[in-house]
């Protein structure tokens, strides 16, 4: 990293930070939600992009994360902090206890698996009296959205900074090269079961983070919005639109998509959903490795970029 | 007699119906050059699979510097430094050619090279040993043929193997590269590293092996000097079918 990136990752962090003492509520409310927004698909990015898993898992951890909070601040009457803990506890041992099991699985295969993981929990969940079945849980509000965002982009740096550790380290490299070639890794002397449990447990960490401060932050949780399958998606569409395996793509994804999809519900209301979906077709169908990977291409092959890949989709 | 770097004691693998690798014995000793060779499915990437971990035998059992590793999954026997190439290149296809070559120093033998500064060089040597160091930059999936041949083995060598399984390193290439690669191999073994080879071409396997194995069927049909094995009747009747009297 030369020296000037990062003088350019400092101005631009002082700037995000000091967001919340000269923006509006509006704007404060929606950095809220689309720096956790970006922590999960950084999360994400660590299982998907960097592993090649394509989680929809995910949103189980951001589930156990929230309901960690929720429960240890309504039944336990903890602090805030130690809900935290408590919801990263659980997504980890999750992780562990399932993730050697459906990591098993490969491409398709794991994609299903995880994704029913998200239904099964709704179900379990809404049985359990402690997290309060299908009514859910109130929390006790804390009007401080100053708090909330500084707490939001803090985890966001933290889970920037661990995906760079991951493209430099000894780890990292493991989980590439069980991305590119399972096999070849293994003969290679990576330990593709526990690397894949870490990554697994490293998303579910930043996910269940994220999870535990929006679940304090909006004061309400039920089993419907905590494994909402749609947020998975989400997470999946950010990473996947900024470039997956790389550092800032899920960042650059996340902000991007948060901006269209606001800006629509403003401007056309009531059919912002249809054109939210004509931005993502396009964006498969014109850029399919990433926003990254037209910024690492461009240069060399100008507007013919976009119709490769369209060619490629055989349109 | 010292003990054998590497013991197959009566190994069989059945896949479903089929039994690819039949009882099969040998030994692979310090410093040696073993080739393997039989005509088309007769069991021989299996018989190295068997070695490497990636497949597990039905029945016997594999040794290594005198220890049974039959139970040890692939990743370990890696560390414990048995290295292969595959038939079927698996290069690391969106990495750099030196990072591919990188991953075999960060894991391999010993647990590997931990610093990735220090395993990029030593990736680095290794591109140059097999001749393929002016590609370090480039995409794995962008190299030749030829050149992915040559990766296979730097990425099996950044893991400072004791023992190099080299599936088919040579089908494909041209006299040149040939001559090249066997010079290659000869250098890898002149390092003290033992080199098991499976190849098709019997010219190029005959002047580079101490000694040969001969697979047919799944079972060994033949092992001894590379001159007497090809003379072998049985030998030439696997390859050529029976002489008509």
């Amino acid at each position: 990293m030369k020296p000037w990136h990062l003088a350019v990752a400092g101005v631009l962090l002082v700037g995000l930070a000091a967001l919340p003492w000269f923006g509006s509520d509006t704007l404060v409310q929606f950095g809220i939600n689309t720096l956790l927004l970006a922590v999960l698909a950084q999360g994400w990015n660590i299982i998907g992009g960097y592993t090649g898993y394509a989680s929809f898992g995910n949103s189980v951890f951001y589930g156990l994360g929230s309901y960690g909070v929720a429960i240890a601040m309504v039944q336990w009457k903890l602090p805030f902090a130690a809900g935290l803990v408590f919801g990263v506890v659980l997504a980890i041992v999750f992780a562990c206890s399932l993730g050697a099991a459906v990591l098993r699985l490969r491409g398709h295969y794991f994609a299903i698996a995880t994704l029913a993981l998200a239904q099964v929990m709704t179900a379990i969940v809404s049985n359990i009296p402690l997290a309060g079945q299908n009514v859910g849980l109130v929390l006790p509000p804390l009007n401080n959205d100053r708090l909330f965002y500084e707490l939001a982009l803090g985890l966001l740096v933290l889970a920037t900074l661990t995906v760079l550790w991951l493209t430099k380290s000894r780890f990292g490299f493991g989980l590439i090269a069980i991305r590119e070639n399972e096999e070849g890794a293994a003969v290679m002397g990576v330990n593709t079961t526990l690397y894949k449990v870490l990554a697994f447990a490293l998303a579910g960490l930043f996910s269940a983070l994220a999870g535990g401060i929006h679940a304090y932050w909006i004061t309400f949780l039920d089993p419907e919005s905590a494994f909402d399958i749609s947020l998975n998606v989400k997470m999946i569409i950010m990473a996947v639109f900024g470039g997956p395996g790389t550092v800032l793509g899920p960042i650059v994804g996340a902000v991007s998509l948060s901006a269209v999809s606001e800006f629509l519900s403003s401007a056309v209301t009531n059919i912002a959903g249809l054109f939210f979906g004509i931005v993502i077709v396009a964006a498969v169908v014109l850029m399919p490795r990433g926003l990254a990977d037209i910024v690492r291409n461009v240069h060399k092959t100008g507007w013919r970029y976009f119709m490769q890949n369209i060619r490629a989709h055989r349109l | 007699m010292t003990t054998a770097l590497l013991e197959v004691r009566n190994a069989t693998r059945r896949f479903a119906g089929l039994v690819a690798v039949h009882d099969v014995s040998f030994t692979l000793q310090q410093g040696e050059i073993l080739g393997l060779i039989g005509p088309n499915g007769a069991g021989k990437t299996t018989l190295i699979s068997l070695v490497s971990g990636t497949l597990a035998p039905s029945e016997g059992e594999v040794l290594f510097q005198g220890e049974t590793i039959t139970a040890v999954p692939a990743y370990r026997r890696a560390r414990l430094g048995i290295g292969r190439t595959f038939q079927i290149m698996r290069p690391f296809p969106g990495l750099s050619v030196l990072d591919n070559v990188a991953v075999g120093a960060l894991f391999g033998r010993g647990g590997g090279q931990p610093k990735l500064a220090i395993a990029r060089e030593q990736a680095r040597a290794c591109l140059d040993f097999v001749g393929l160091g002016r590609f370090v930059d480039q995409r794995a999936d962008e190299l030749g043929g030829p050149g992915r041949k040559r990766l296979e083995l730097a990425k099996a060598l950044a893991m400072q193997p004791k023992v190099l399984l080299c599936d088919e390193v040579m089908a494909g290439l041209n006299h040149v590269e040939i001559e090249e690669v066997i010079e290659v191999i000869r250098k890898v073994r002149a390092q003290g590293i033992s080199v098991l080879v499976i190849e098709h071409v019997i010219k190029a396997i005959k002047s580079l092996s101490d000694r040969l194995l001969v697979l047919h069927h799944g079972e060994k049909i033949a092992d001894g000097a590379p001159a007497a094995v090809l003379d072998n009747p049985t030998v030439v009747e696997a390859y050529l079918g029976k002489r008509r009297t």
